[in-house]
């Protein structure tokens, strides 16, 4: 009896620290977004979703933190991969597993000035190209950073992710046994190649495909670093989001949470194709 | 056949295998019995190309291994467990090697199905790893290893993780498709009984040393062995039976 309270409990408190907090705030922002709450209330309206709706900049915001997700997660997976493929041990043991969590112990603002004072126009690589010849003015330098690819933002997060995803893969590789199943495969007749595309990779990213996805979403939704090393003209969500909220014009405030809450929603639709998936492979196992 | 002359294996200093030389003829089954840290599962990755012998020869119909990579040498070694790919179901699982070499579709579906026919899990084809049972996944990878038609088998102790049961019946099986098929291979393992089963030839490893006997009698004749002292066993306790 007294087991059970104590689960009842556990489970209220996750609920009540989790689960309550994130409702409430969307909520608020539907509500708000559909005119039915805020300091501009009018009564219901779908004014502010149609003109969310019907504007290409938001459309183009969003595509754009889909790609910057997508490019930074994509670069980071093939780099961490190919360093625990080469070296498996390294970064669970020895002096590299020590230097690899550095990176991952710098908050986020503190990389993205790093990363703007690297590829800056007036940056570090900047000036050695210009000694070296490279370029005769600063200002040839490329746009590297504030630029409309998100270079400075894909570079950020790759060099944040990359850390990340060598530790888990190392451990993913020692937890299922991949050494043995490489040795097994090369029995089988497997060159290096197709150990690594046909046996290594699909078994990682079989065991990992939950967490890359979740640190897709942390990417798609990341402020600090777009806000610093990022475009102005075509922006990522979370900064689109905050720079509509904090306008003098309170008539941007409901398109602001109209804004994040069809962010939510496209999470929530993306978390739910991960849980079918998920469930899709329990359901074949 | 398998030549194998003066292999010596040292790990920190310590000696693995020491000065090893025997041979294998095509179509023989060798037992090699021997306890944990004899030096069996060293001795069966050298010759699988997964570890390289500090000195000694490996000649396999009279090519030398020595500088073939454990892809090209068509030496398949299987672990103690089945470990079966776990991204793939039991008909790619089978068909891996065949792919590999990128065989047609026609030729891999039809020895595909057969060879799960033969291993009595034709209805298993579609099922991933996880759901099939410990032998079942065990007769997966005598498929996955056999599909390729391997030059020389080499088996880990492959039933080891089985209950009585299942490695009884495991065995019988071994034994049919390794006739069946006139496999070369050696089959590891610290179960006298099931050396004595599975092996044509035996042989005894302890200390990184083989000794390969030239019979049955002579194997069950070393006391090193414990065949003796396990035939005393059960004849005392017949005799007991006998008494009371």
């Amino acid at each position: 009896m007294q087991q059970r309270w104590a689960a009842y409990g556990g489970r209220s408190l996750f609920v009540l620290l989790s689960a309550v907090p994130i409702v409430a705030g969307v909520s608020y922002a539907l509500l708000y977004s559909l005119g039915l709450t805020g300091v501009m209330a009018e009564g219901f309206t779908l004014a502010h979703w149609q003109e969310i709706l019907g504007d290409a900049a938001f459309w183009r915001t969003l595509g754009f933190s889909l790609y910057v997700a997508a490019v930074s997660i994509l670069i980071a997976l093939g780099l961490s991969l190919a360093l625990v493929l080469r070296s498996p041990q390294a970064f669970t043991k020895g002096e590299l597993s020590f230097f690899i969590y550095l990176p991952l112990s710098i908050p986020a603002i503190v990389m993205a000035f790093f990363i703007f004072q690297l590829l800056g126009k007036g940056g570090w690589l900047s000036r050695v190209s210009h000694q070296l010849g490279l370029i005769s003015a600063l200002e040839q330098f490329p746009d590297w950073v504030n630029d409309n690819y998100g270079i400075g933002i894909i570079v950020a997060h790759v060099i944040m992710a990359t850390p990340f995803f060598t530790i888990f893969f190392a451990n993913l590789y020692q937890n299922e046994r991949l050494g043995e199943y490489l040795h097994l495969a090369a029995t089988l007749g497997a060159n290096g190649r197709q150990r690594v595309f046909r046996v290594a990779v699909p078994v990682l990213l079989r065991r990992g495909l939950a967490t890359v996805f979740l640190y897709f979403m942390f990417v798609m939704g990341s402020y600090e670093i777009p806000l610093l090393v990022g475009s102005q003209s075509v922006q990522m969500v979370s900064v689109r989001t905050i720079q509509r909220l904090q306008r003098y014009n309170l008539g941007d405030i409901p398109e602001a949470y109209a804004i994040s809450v069809a962010y939510t929603v496209l999470v929530v639709v993306l978390l739910s194709g991960l849980l079918w998936y998920n469930r899709k492979q329990m359901g074949r196992t | 056949m398998l030549d194998i002359k003066n292999i010596n294996k040292k790990y920190k200093g310590e000696a693995v295998l020491q000065d090893l030389s025997f041979t294998l003829k095509a179509h023989e089954m060798l037992s090699i019995l021997g306890r944990s840290g004899s030096g069996k599962t060293t001795l069966l990755k050298v010759l699988a190309g997964l570890e390289t012998a500090d000195r000694g020869q490996l000649l396999l119909d009279g090519q030398d291994l020595s500088p073939v990579p454990a892809n090209q040498r068509g030496i398949v070694y299987l672990y103690q467990e089945a470990l079966l790919f776990p991204h793939l179901d039991v008909f790619e699982n089978v068909a891996f090697g065949l792919r590999l070499r990128h065989r047609p579709e026609a030729e891999i579906k039809k020895k595909v199905n057969a060879l799960l026919q033969r291993l009595e899990l034709p209805e298993q084809a579609r099922k991933m790893p996880e759901q099939l049972s410990g032998g079942q996944r065990q007769r997966v990878a005598f498929g996955r290893a056999l599909i390729i038609e391997p030059r020389v088998l080499l088996l880990d102790e492959p039933f080891g993780a089985l209950d009585t049961e299942t490695r009884r019946s495991m065995q019988q099986l071994l034994k049919r498709v390794s006739k069946d098929l006139g496999l070369t291979a050696i089959f590891v393992t610290h179960d006298l009984k099931e050396a004595m089963l599975m092996g044509d030839r035996l042989g005894m490893m302890q200390g990184g040393q083989l000794k390969i006997y030239g019979s049955r009698a002579e194997f069950i004749a070393d006391e090193s062995t414990g065949a003796r002292e396990e035939a005393r066993f059960w004849t005392d306790l017949h005799d007991l039976k006998l008494t009371k």
